[in-house]
């Protein structure tokens, strides 16, 4: 019985497998929308190139799939180039356009055979089709728990976060890109061989909107979600059929509803319904990580001379000279507005300085794009809003803060080697003492959009405490905690400093800041106003007028 | 997590055969192939067949080519409305929608063959489509007769691959043979829509029928089939300054095309193919219609016994004119009645064999023969004239 | 000259279709696939009152000025407002807008069969001019002026009305509007309402100016009309208005210079360009958000 429906069956997997193509977009959260054009290009390369008969006794596809995917993957990386820095609806309309105009000059082109297309032998059997799709399922699969996945998962969550992270943004972002190529030209290939023919208008917008879709309503947040997509929409049909739905406005009018009532009402896909996994397990034989040695107190960190950023007439930052060493708690403070965030955006390298040079940890402040460069260096940051990997769990979010220090494991997890295993599991023991360290090891397996506050603080500081940091940035850790977790938090710090790590903390928490800092540095209106060790600076007129106030008559209490 | 990896893909499995048991008709008492049920003997008028033949119609009734799909059906529902009053021989007819999409004409294909199985698949409506899902009827040995097929590459596939339906190389040689003769042409402008199969094919035929002729083509101008503004190749095709304009294109574009043409001020004489060939072109063109030459496989003003019959009954039932696709359908419809009493015999092989052989069939379309199953009757050229298409001779 | 004529004719449908994307655009950080079927539907419903109810053209625009506006309101309900503050708005937008538009379709074909409509033969005014060896029909000059007229109108609503500065608050920062006092809902709907209005007016004149209603009418111009914000700028008015004629310009030239089989290319080519070389578009000043 199931013989009846061979063609629907490999129709299940041709689709799953083109939905798969955006899901390798939608992981890092692009929207690309050109897969249809390349899709098309690979299949009627592949008619160029296929044998005629077979090829050492396997089917003439084992050259043709190899070289639609090569097509795919090459004309993504071509098209990538340029349209990789647009984001969101900007990227989608980019792709868009890209197959629009592929699909007008093939028709065009005399080789394809324009608009009456090129037949092609069936050479597609449910058993390939199905073989290719679980290929690509499986390579899936296996990027969720790699540190490759979770670093596009972490690029689709907060891409300035994750670049903060020390994840290479635009390596991470094309990879993604020529991953979906090289499925849709296999998904042109494997049509063209199924379906006996070939025409450019297979390949128009209606399919790229179909392909979407078939993605969205799977879901891109399970590696199952594009099977589940394709298996629903190419049995709505055949279940209007089978249920004698007449033919005619009714059945595209019901597909469209089930369309609205699933986006609506389920808002991660099918693939939702699939209860996540259980947090892995660690295995306690594997030692935490051999991490390198923090450098010795004293030695410099950060110079920083005459730095300046100006956004047109207004200067945020203005001429700063600021030398950190290590195994200090150098504390920021000022009133809102004083370029504090600023200053520290310089730092860690997601903002460009316009005057003035620096060195961080060895690496000068230079052209933008180098978050990760200073997070490989050692720079670790939380933010001043937080930004969490909301749809991760608290452990996945500490994860990929150690991103730096694990080594990438996709490519081994793929042949299931056991040195995969070990180095995923010194990243679990890395990211689990972070965890223990601040408390939230019992949480590990909570989404961390659904934290309370103060474990939202606590997590942003674990994930950045992962990469085994030597200058630890903390932007205002301190804000809306009471004064017991203040205290909590200050006790840490000093741990932290007492383990060698180098804090740099900006706090509007007065009393914390001078309990807890070994130097302090006021800024106001983007200049340093003073600096020096707590006592000196509280007692500092300057900066008692500017910032901290008096309780004398004259009270200018910011 | 491998488990329940493993669980999931069952559950999905299991939903995948559940549905396809579903749709079993436990009541459904037919045998899996429609065996030679030919009970009783005589043929042609005579023959008896105790159970009703099934026939399935793929067509395109939603989507980009609903319009045409939805002409056939009407066409084929009459068909089987005048059929029902011959005895003998019954028919049961399932239509069922590709939804202009080859990947879904695939299924309803496979549906006809072995789930719900019919002696013999009308249609699909578009070549393109027919070209995925012909070779898996003849495959398996179920004939298919294209009864809107018009791309070169069709009867091609197999033996089991008919079609009634005249392809524009067999009309289009006439249609400009005839207007060179009766205007006196020299020199013409040639525009198209270059995305679709049937358009294409009809330019190529133009092509060589011009080359043929002896014709100059001035200028050759491409459009697309959504297209609906042409002013501007019509401007560029204007200063060209030719003696007419030979359009290969659908009805969707003839109309607007022969309207802006003279709203524009080009009086020369326009030539179609058999896209314009459609009452539309005069109900929606008004004035500007006039003189159109279209080249055609189905003369509506045909005044054949069969072809008035048809017309009238055609009128009755769907108040309006019938189009070339409701004439070639109802066509399509006769010559499987004429095959299936030929051999009476259900059986698809018979059926093949039977209707291979046909000849000299009174149908709306003409005296009608099938030539190495392809069409054989006579193509006319047409003019419009005072709101109808009368011959050009 | 007359290819001129075409091009500003076509271009100020384009135009006029684009502005009503580039408010939900510009205003609701929104892309409503679902405007192309508006577009559609307003061409079906504008012959239908002419065909069958026998009502004037020149009335026909308002009529399906409000049509709009309603399918505007339904569409906002119906696929936008149930994904207020979701994680995946963006996306999810999308896809409903798609469904809602489909259901459209669905429904048309429902009334009125797949096939394509025309007016009456009589309906159109048959006034033409002639002026240095270009013509011009009074319906070609109607569609400009309602288009411009249109258009001009919603730039001062924008800009001078109590209404106009809601929006451009919602615009800035939706949570701050709110703050404000701005009821965020209440804009949200009526932009919509707006920006569906000018699109069905959009169809019908459409419609009027290729006599004809199809299913697929949608489907072409909501390419053009993307083309056409993002050369503009998303969320640009100004933008729209000379993006759309912009666009029918370099379609007729390009059917003169290059060759019409190549003329979509033009559309897209210049969406590249613009993208790689100036992605806020020519005038467009929004950032450019991440998703």
């Amino acid at each position: 019985m199931l013989g009846d429906y061979t063609a629907t069956l490999t129709l299940i997997a041709l689709t799953a497998i083109f939905a798969y193509s955006f899901y390798a977009v939608l992981m890092a959260g692009q929207l690309s929308l050109g897969q249809a054009g390349l899709a098309s290009l690979a299949g009627f390369s592949a008619t160029v190139v296929m044998p005629d008969s077979p090829v050492v006794g396997l089917s003439p596809l084992v050259v043709g799939i190899p070289v639609g995917m090569l097509v795919g993957a090459c004309v993504a990386f071509l098209l990538g180039l340029p349209v990789m820095r647009l984001r969101g609806v900007f990227l989608a309309i980019a792709t868009l356009g890209f197959a629009e105009m592929v699909r007008i000059v093939l028709i065009n082109a005399e080789w394809t055979g324009g608009a009456q297309g090129t037949s092609v032998p069936k050479l597609v059997t449910p058993g390939i089709a199905w073989g290719c799709l679980l290929l690509v399922a499986y390579w899936f699969w296996r990027l969720g728990g790699s540190r490759f996945g979770r670093g596009l998962a972490a690029i689709r969550e907060d891409e300035l976060a994750a670049r903060a992270m020390g994840v290479h943004i635009r390596r991470y972002r094309m990879a993604a890109f020529v991953t979906s190529g090289a499925i849709a030209g296999m998904y042109g290939v494997l049509l063209a061989y199924f379906s006996r023919f070939i025409t450019p208008d297979d390949f128009g917008f209606a399919a790229a909107v179909d392909g979407l879709v078939t993605a969205v309503v799977g879901g891109s947040l399970l590696f199952l979600g594009p099977l589940l997509g394709s298996g629903f929409l190419t049995s709505v049909p055949e279940i209007q059929r089978a249920l004698g739905v007449e033919a005619g406005w009714i059945r595209p009018f019901l597909s469209a509803l089930l369309l609205l009532v699933v986006i609506l009402f389920l808002p991660g896909g099918l693939s939702s319904l699939i209860p996540r996994w259980r947090t892995p397990r660690l295995d306690p034989s594997i030692p935490a990580p051999e991490l390198p040695a923090l450098p010795p107190p004293g030695t410099s960190v950060l110079t920083l001379k005459g730095l300046g950023k100006a956004y047109g007439g207004l200067h945020a930052v203005r001429s700063v000279d600021l030398e950190l060493g290590s195994g200090e708690i150098l504390g920021l403070i000022g009133p809102n507005g004083a370029g504090k965030t600023t200053l520290v955006n310089l730092i860690s390298g997601l903002s460009v300085p316009t005057s003035g040079t620096g060195t961080v940890l060895g690496i000068p402040l230079g052209p933008d794009g180098q978050g990760h460069r200073f997070a490989r260096a050692g720079v670790s940051r939380t933010f001043q809003h937080s930004k969490l990997f909301d749809r991760l769990t608290v452990l996945e979010n500490a994860l990929v803060g150690a991103h730096v220090v694990t080594r990438p494991t996709l490519l081994r997890r793929l042949l299931w080697l056991p040195s995969a295993r070990r180095d995923e599991q010194r990243a679990l023991a890395q990211a689990g003492a972070q965890l223990a360290r601040v408390g939230l090891a019992d949480r590990a397996g909570v989404n961390a959009g659904a934290l309370s506050y103060g474990d939202r603080r606590r997590l942003e500081i674990a994930r950045a405490l992962a990469a085994h940091p030597t200058l630890l940035i903390l932007d205002e850790p301190a804000a809306g905690m009471n004064h017991v977790e203040a205290q909590e938090l200050s006790t840490l710090i000093r741990t932290l400093a007492e383990d060698g790590i180098t804090v740099l903390l900006i706090e509007h928490n007065v009393r914390m800041v001078l309990e807890t800092c070994t130097r302090i540095v006021v800024l106001s209106f983007g200049e340093v106003i003073a600096a020096g060790d707590p006592a000196t600076i509280a007692k500092d007129p300057v900066v008692i007028e500017a910032y901290l106030g008096s309780d004398g008559p004259a009270d200018s209490r910011v | 997590m491998r488990i329940r990896t493993a669980s999931v893909s069952t559950a999905a499995a299991l939903a995948l055969l559940v549905t396809g048991c579903a749709s079993e008709d436990p009541a459904d008492t037919a045998a899996p192939a429609p065996q030679a049920s030919g009970g009783g003997g005589g043929s042609g008028e005579d023959c008896v067949i105790e159970e009703p033949v099934p026939v399935g119609a793929a067509l395109s009734l939603t989507g980009a080519a609903a319009s045409y799909g939805q002409s056939q059906q009407k066409g084929l529902e009459l068909a089987l409305d005048d059929l029902a009053e011959k005895e003998g021989v019954t028919y049961e007819l399932a239509i069922e929608d590709d939804a202009t999409d080859p990947k879904q004409g695939i299924a309803v294909f496979e549906q006809f063959i072995s789930r719900e199985p019919v002696s013999i698949i009308l249609g699909p409506t578009l070549s393109n489509g027919a070209k995925t899902t012909d070779p898996i009827a003849q495959e398996e040995g179920v004939p298919v007769l294209g009864i809107s097929n018009t791309a070169a590459g069709i009867t091609e596939i197999g033996d089991y691959i008919f079609r009634n339906s005249l392809p524009e190389t067999a009309v289009i040689p006439q249609t400009i043979a005839k207007a060179k003769e009766s205007l006196g042409l020299e020199k013409v402008v040639v525009m198209y829509s270059n995305d679709d199969a049937f358009t294409e094919s009809g330019f190529t035929a133009f092509e060589a029928a011009l080359e043929e002729e002896g014709l100059e083509t001035v200028e050759t101008l491409t459009f697309s089939k959504a297209d609906t503004d042409f002013r501007a190749l019509l401007t560029e095709a204007k200063a060209a300054q030719p003696d007419a304009l030979v359009v290969s294109g659908l009805i969707e574009a003839a109309i607007p095309l022969v309207t802006q043409a003279r709203e524009l001020g080009i009086e020369v004489p326009i030539i179609g193919g058999n896209g314009f060939n459609s009452p539309q072109l005069m109900a929606d063109a008004g004035e500007a219609a006039e003189g159109v030459i279209v080249g055609a496989a189905w003369n509506s003003a045909s005044e054949s016994e069969e072809n008035v019959a048809f017309l009238e009954a055609f009128k009755a039932k769907h108040d309006g004119n019938p189009d070339q696709f409701a004439a070639q359908a109802y066509t399509g419809m006769i010559l499987v009645d004429a095959a299936v009493r030929a051999g009476c015999s259900a059986e698809r092989d018979a059926i093949q064999a039977s209707l291979g052989s046909l000849q000299d069939i009174p149908t709306p379309l003409g005296t009608f023969s099938f030539d190495n199953r392809e069409p054989q009757h006579p193509a006319v050229v047409q003019i419009v004239e005072g709101g109808t298409f009368t011959v050009l001779d | 000259m007359q290819q001129v004529l075409n091009g500003i004719f076509a271009g100020s449908i384009y135009a006029l279709f684009a502005i009503g994307f580039t408010l939900v655009f510009g205003v609701l950080d929104r892309l409503n696939l679902a405007h192309a079927a508006v577009f559609t539907t307003s061409a079906y419903v504008g012959i239908e009152l002419v065909a069958d109810l026998g009502l004037s053209i020149w009335l026909a625009i308002p009529a399906v000025l409000v049509t709009g506006a309603v399918l505007g309101l339904v569409i906002e309900r119906v696929a936008f407002r149930p994904l207020k503050g979701r994680h995946d708005a963006h996306f999810a937008g999308l896809i409903s807008s798609i469904a809602v538009g489909g259901m459209f379709l669905a429904l048309l074909q429902a009334r009125y069969g797949p096939d394509t409509r025309r007016f009456p033969a009589d309906a159109f005014p048959s006034t033409d001019f002639e002026l240095g060896g270009v013509r011009i029909t009074l319906l070609q000059l109607v569609i400009l002026g309602v288009s411009l007229g249109l258009m001009l109108g919603l730039a001062y609503l924008v800009n001078r009305t109590r209404l106009g500065r809601g929006m451009r608050a919602v615009a800035e920062n939706p949570h701050a509007a709110a703050v404000l006092g701005v009821n965020v809902d209440r804009v949200t709907a009526t932009t919509f309402a707006i920006s569906s209005a000018l699109g069905a007016v959009a169809g019908v004149l459409l419609a009027f100016y290729v006599n004809s209603a199809q299913m697929t009418m949608g489907f072409n111009i909501e390419l053009k009309g993307l083309a056409v914000i993002i050369v503009g700028g998303m969320g640009s008015l100004k933008g729209a208005m000379i993006g759309g004629i912009a666009l029918g310009l370099a379609e007729v030239f390009a059917v003169q210079y290059v060759g019409s089989s190549w003329r979509d290319v033009v559309a897209f080519g210049l969406l590249f360009g613009i993208l790689l070389l100036r992605p806020q578009g020519l005038f467009g000043a929004r950032q450019v958000r991440e998703v």
